[in-house]
Formats: C-alpha cells, sequence, structure tokens
C-alpha cells in the first residue's frame, strides 16, 4: 500500500511541477514528511542534497525517499513514477507544439502558478531553516552558499560539498 | 536520415549526456546542442530550439523533457523512453548508491558533522533559487500578491500544496486570462 500511495502521489507532484525540479518541493514536504511521516525534515534535507550532488536533474531525489520508503525496489519505482508523467505530457505536447504554444488558457494558468510557486518555495525555506539552522556556523554556511550561488556563477554542488567539509570540521 | 539512427543510439548518447550533466541548466543545454545538432546532426537548431521551449513548458525537469521530445522527433514514444532512461541512469544509479550509504551510516558522527554543513548550505541554496525566480517572476503588484498568498496558504494554513498550484493556475486563468 505504501508503494501504491508513493507512486501516484510522484506521479501527481510530477505532472504539476512547472518550471524546474525545486518546484516539487513544497509538494514532496508536505505528502511525504507531514502527512505519511515516511521522511523527517533533516532527512528531507540531505535527499535534497543527493539529489543536487549527483548529475541530472534534482528529480533524482526521489530515488532517495523511494529508497527510504521501500529499499532499491521503491528507489526504482519512485523515478518510474516521476517521469512517466513528463513522457505522456511531452509527446502529447510535442505533436500538438502550436496549438499548445498559442493557447491563452495554458499561458495565463502558468502567469498563475509561477508566482505561486514561489511563496510556496518560501515556506518551505523557512520550514527547512528551523531544522537546518541551529547555531552561529550552520547560520553562517547557509548565508555564504546563498551569496556564492546567487551572485557567482558558481556550482551549487561545490557549495555543498564546501559545506560538507566545513560541517566535518567546525560541526 | 532518422531511419539511420536506432533506438540503442539514443539510449547511448543520452547516456552520456546524463552523466556529464553537471552545473546548471545552460552549460547543459550547450552541450545537448555540441552533441545533437553540431557533432551528430540528428536535429536542426530549430527543432532543437523548439525541443528546449517544449521542455520549458511542459511539467517535469526542463532537461530531461527536452531529452523526451528529442527522443519523440526522432523515434517517437521508443525515442522517448530512450532518453528518458539514457539521461537518468546514471544520476539515478548514483543516488541510489549514496542513500544506501546514508541509511547504513545513520548515526555515525562525522556523517552526521557532514550533514549537518550540507542541510545549512542546502537552505542557502534553496534562497538563491527563490530569489533568482523571483527577479524574473514577481514584476507587478498582481504577481506579487499571487506569491504573497501562496505563501500564506502553506506557511500559516498550511494548506495542501497540490491544491495551491491547481487554484493558482485557475486563479491565473481568470486574472491574466484577458491579458495574454
Amino acid at each position: 500500500m505504501a508503494l501504491l500511495k508513493l507512486c501516484w502521489t510522484l506521479i501527481v507532484i510530477n505532472a504539476l511541477t512547472i518550471g524546474g525540479g525545486f518546484v516539487m518541493l513544497p509538494m514532496l514536504q508536505k505528502e511525504f514528511v507531514e502527512n505519511n511521516h515516511w521522511l523527517t525534515n533533516r532527512e528531507f534535507l540531505d535527499a535534497i542534497a543527493i539529489g543536487q550532488l549527483t548529475p541530472g536533474p534534482l528529480t533524482v531525489m526521489n530515488a532517495v525517499i523511494g529508497y527510504k520508503v521501500s529499499g532499491l525496489f521503491g528507489a526504482i519505482l519512485a523515478m518510474v513514477s516521476s517521469y512517466l508523467p513528463c513522457i505522456i505530457i511531452v509527446t502529447i505536447v510535442a505533436k500538438y507544439y502550436y496549438d499548445y504554444k498559442e493557447s491563452k488558457i495554458v499561458r495565463a494558468s502558468f502567469l498563475g502558478i509561477k508566482p505561486a510557486v514561489i511563496g510556496l518555495l518560501a515556506a518551505v525555506a523557512i520550514s527547512l531553516g528551523q531544522t537546518a539552522l541551529v547555531d552561529p556556523v550552520t547560520i553562517g554556511i547557509a548565508i555564504i552558499s546563498f551569496a556564492v550561488i546567487a551572485f557567482t556563477k558558481t556550482d551549487p554542488s561545490f557549495a555543498i560539498v564546501g559545506a560538507g567539509i566545513a560541517g566535518a570540521i567546525l560541526l | 536520415m532518422e531511419d539511420e539512427i536506432t533506438v540503442k543510439d539514443i539510449f547511448w548518447k543520452f547516456l552520456k549526456i546524463g552523466s556529464f550533466s553537471f552545473g546548471g541548466v545552460y552549460s547543459m543545454l550547450s552541450f545537448f546542442e555540441r552533441e545533437l545538432v553540431e557533432k551528430d546532426k540528428w536535429l536542426t537548431h530549430d527543432e532543437f530550439i523548439e525541443s528546449v521551449a517544449i521542455g520549458q513548458m511542459t511539467p517535469g525537469p526542463p532537461i530531461v523533457n527536452t531529452g523526451i521530445c528529442i527522443g519523440y522527433k526522432l523515434k517517437r514514444i521508443k525515442g522517448a523512453l530512450a532518453t528518458t532512461a539514457g539521461q537518468s541512469f546514471t544520476g539515478t544509479l548514483l543516488a541510489i548508491v549514496l542513500a544506501v550509504f546514508y541509511v547504513k551510516s545513520k548515526g555515525n558522527v562525522l556523517l552526521t558533522s557532514v550533514m549537518k554543513g550540507v542541510g545549512a548550505a542546502v537552505v542557502g541554496l534553496l534562497i538563491s533559487i527563490i530569489f533568482k525566480m523571483a527577479k524574473t517572476t514577481i514584476r507587478n503588484y498582481r504577481t506579487g500578491l499571487f506569491a504573497l498568498a501562496a505563501f500564506f496558504a502553506l506557511a500559516v494554513f498550511r494548506l495542501n500544496p497540490i491544491v495551491l498550484i491547481l487554484a493558482s493556475a485557475v486563479l491565473g486563468v481568470v486574472v491574466f486570462g484577458r491579458r495574454v
């Protein structure tokens, strides 16, 4: 039952993730951390870090969540469920691209979703911040990572590796 | 030209792309274009640009979706499956290896310290993403209100974000529908 729920939730979430992998975070946190208690907030943070460190999109973090829920099989099933809606929707859109592109409803709904997602992500950042930022060192690491990623062209993976090393030495 | 390309070729090509896709979306897209348009000539430049556009306006990771679209153009649904499998293989494998290691060494003191630092960096990363998205998306009071409303709905009223995204799509049609 847990596996079915995992698959269904990931299918729904990925079908609604417009604008990049980070958009799925508010939905993943609600379903997996708050509603089902499959992960703690800390484990959720760690899954994001793993998704960011590995090549390819952040979506591979769902393999980590799947593994946590149900081992290797859960991990594979999580990835299949994450990509299934993409394959279906993209192939349909590829076929009817020009109708889709000109569709006022699609464009207007994206105009609503995009700013809303920013608000949702801000709420997630606060919730994760309460778990992760517990002392001056962690607050310092967060500020430095933010500055490095936002204002230089550094790959976020370097910031994460650097923060891991800083953690090993300072924490 | 299309009939020379096999599903296997597509899989290997995207396995290569997916395995070396560290770095941001833009460095990846230029890698895509070099491999597929300039080197192999599987696609024209215009087909590539169209695939990127479709990747960005469909749900899911834009890079994977661009790959799905290219695969579909080359070999229909089999091509789409080959690009997805190729592109996600290495990342998924590595993520599973790290997950096994992570679960097995739970409670290890060093790992706990490392992950404390990493967790703080993830929060910093998330804020920088919000910052970058806000700079391009929030342009007037309407979009600002959408963001604020969504924030309070989740942070204070703890509503379900799936419902909130659907609601913002509907409200988007109501508010912006006449202007697009």
